[in-house]
């Protein structure tokens, strides 16, 4: 149902990807922070992390950053193993959860091969003035207070491209907001947008390639 | 539960004049543990219940823990106990008939603790029942569920079958064996023994496919961690389930003669003890294979678990739990003249019962620990208190259930549905 791979092309809908030229990204984390306050994520929760690798053994190092947003696969692991189809492939190649389906079994984060789903414990930053009274805007679904404990506490969580953003004609937060401008978005259907050239650069790669996850986000190396 | 009492002791009283019972004190004090036990795991599951998952250690870098661990643990029991009840109902193996019935409770009860603790472990438990009203045929978990289901009801039938001639042997003299007797009255058991048969053998292959097979598949199809993306692995749960199953029914069935005072018929423990080492070797053998194909691949996801489990932090589970107690110390008994000895069968599967715990903990938890990505942080995970006490209260539950039904019905009446005519 959720899993068949859409080819790119094949559709109408805008197919949505991520270019992240690793070459401008300085490991500034101004992607993580602005998603954690676009997404209003508890703590211990980053939609979008920055890994930061020392390579190659002193004199000779480098230090290497690697964004990791959720991949939004065109087979996700994550949409295959849940009991309940409460993760599934959207029309515009975001890969979505239902929050008012999920029951919490946590499989699709077991199955997750780039680590890009969080658990919701119910944590918050009570330091924060407000931040139980408003819950996250995912899907721009407006959920009443935090403190309720409705969904999404209980459920996974996980990078959407900020759909509710997409669905405004804007860009998703990361995006609009890397200082080094290393991040780009748009419809890998548009033979003419930026992602589509991108995509088909000789630079361009994606992470673990060899499980046959099919990213939608793509590397500059 | 109150409705019941009076049966219970109509019902004990029976039994004191027939059958040589055990002493009151001792079943007094075996069924305060065990209510002791669910009140204090009662206070760890309402904490868990108030404060969400939070009360466990468990992350999202370790999704899964001591809960998924104990929840394939009695799944394993399950298929395990099933399938030897199988020997004898389905392949006539009338030289362990005497444990039939049990090796269906046993299988029962461990089906219903291993979905309390699937229960516990959900995030939205008040969700659990919508995972039987939607579906998604790829998952493997979706798959379960179901099985899970028809197996209870199979083995509630087929355990009901077992015991159904008993029941109407002693519906006159208790209310409650004519009400669970459904009305039937002969005491003729050839109709029971093919209803057995019948269902016995649809329930094979539910268990091997289905429900053992289907759960190591649970984890086989992820391709994302080390060791579990095997095939071996829905096999070696099917064979761990032989082994975890027939250990508990070996252990449970000394158990049982010896506190109700009756006779261990020594023959029947030493076949039964030669069956768990010929299944434990198999797993022996499994193992072999299941280490050292990712060893000798030198796929770095895959060393990488194996590095943990042997000298990682829970080298001890490997080491001690799962291949010093669970596996080589009763494979050592079971091999030699040792097993000739009760006590010394009674131990080695003891020592499997509780090994199997490290092997469950060992599929679980290892994999998780490693990060999915170079950089991200590796995972660190050990049971909370909450996770304990929960645990250790819903095996009480599991305890008191199968006590409850051995006292009150008749499980260990001498059986011969196939073998004779004992009641004739
Ligand atoms: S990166 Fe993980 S969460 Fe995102 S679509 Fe792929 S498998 Fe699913
Ligand atoms: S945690 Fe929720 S989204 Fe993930 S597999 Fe389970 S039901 Fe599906």
């Amino acid at each position: 149902m959720t899993a068949a791979a859409p080819e790119p092309g094949s559709r109408k809908e805008p197919q949505w990807a991520m270019v992240i030229d690793l070459q401008k990204c300085i490991g500034c984390d101004t992607c993580t922070v602005s998603c954690k306050a676009e997404n209003r994520t508890p703590p211990g929760i980053s939609y979008n992390v920055v890994i930061a690798m020392e390579l190659g053994e002193f004199p000779n190092t480098r230090r290497a950053y690697l964004p990791r947003p959720c991949m939004q696969c065109d087979s996700p692991p994550c949409a295959g193993v849940c009991p309940v189809g409460a993760t599934y492939k959207g029309e515009s190649g975001v890969v979505i959860i239902d929050h008012d389906r999920c029951i919490g079994c946590r499989y699709c984060i077991a199955a997750c091969p780039y680590g890009a789903r969080s658990f919701d414990f119910g944590e918050g930053y009570d330091e924060m003035i407000a931040y139980a009274e408003v819950q996250a805007p995912e899907y721009g679904v407006r959920r009443g207070p935090r403190w309720r404990g409705e969904a999404p506490i209980g459920t996974v969580r996980k990078c959407t491209f900020c759909l509710h953003r997409i669905n405004r004609g804007e860009e998703p937060a990361c995006v609009e907001t890397c200082i080094g401008d290393a991040r780009y978005f748009g419809d890998l259907n548009d033979p003419n947008s930026v992602v589509a050239k991108l995509a088909s650069s000789p630079r361009a790669f994606r992470l673990r390639e060899e499980l046959g996850t099919q990213p939608r986000v793509i590397y500059l190396k | 539960m109150s409705a019941l009492t009076r049966d219970e002791a109509a019902l004990r009283l029976d039994h004191e004049q027939t059958a040589p019972g055990p002493n009151r004190l001792m079943r007094a004090g075996w069924y305060l543990l065990l209510v002791t036990l669910m009140a204090a795991g009662g206070i760890a599951v309402l904490q868990r219940t108030v404060n969400g998952l939070a009360a466990t250690n468990l992350t999202s870098t370790t999704p899964w823990g001591a809960w998924i661990a104990f929840y394939i643990y009695f799944v394993g029991l399950s298929a395990g106990a099933f399938l030897l009840s199988s020997l004898i109902y389905v392949f006539g193996m009338t030289r362990f008939e005497q444990v039939g019935r049990m090796a269906l409770l046993t299988a029962l009860v461990s089906m219903i603790v291993a979905l309390v603790f699937v229960l516990i472990d959900l995030g939205r438990m008040e969700r659990a029942l919508s995972a039987l009203v939607h579906f998604n045929w790829l998952s493997p978990l979706a798959w379960e569920m179901r099985f899970y289901l028809i197996y209870i009801l199979l083995l509630a039938a087929e355990f009901w079958f077992a015991m159904r001639a008993d029941l109407v042997r002693r519906a006159a003299r208790s209310r409650l064996a004519r009400w669970l007797s459904l009305g039937s009255r002969s005491t003729d058991t050839a109709q029971d023994h093919r209803m057995l048969r019948v269902l016995g053998t649809i329930g094979v292959p539910i268990a091997i496919f289905g429900v053992h097979g289907g759960t190591g598949t649970i984890f086989a199809i992820v391709k994302a961690r080390g060791m579990w993306f095997s095939a071996l692995t829905p096999i070696v749960f099917i064979v761990s389930a032989l082994v975890s199953g027939t250990a508990l029914l070996a252990l449970l069935y000394i158990l049982r003669q010896k506190a109700l005072r009756r006779p261990v018929d020594s023959r029947m423990a030493a076949d039964l003890g030669k069956l768990l080492g010929g299944f434990l070797l198999v797993d022996l053998g499994l193992l072999l294979y299941e280490y050292l194909v990712p060893l000798l691949s030198m796929a770095p996801h895959e060393t990488e678990v194996l590095h943990v489990m042997m000298e990682g932090p829970y080298a001890w589970s490997f080491w001690i739990l799962q291949l010093g107690i669970g596996m080589v110390a009763p494979a050592i008994i079971l091999m030699t003249r040792l097993r000739e000895s009760v006590p010394l069968t009674a131990l080695a599967a003891l020592m499997v019962v509780v090994g199997i715990v490290g092997v469950r903990f060992n599929i679980v938890v290892p994999p998780l620990v490693i990060p999915t990505l170079r950089g991200l942080p590796a995972g660190q995970y050990f049971p909370s208190a909450v996770e304990w006490w929960s645990s250790a209260g819903i095996i009480a539950m599991g305890l008191l259930l199968f006590s409850l039904a051995a006292d009150l019905l008749p499980v260990d009446d001498d059986a011969h549905e196939i073998g004779g005519t004992a009641h004739d």
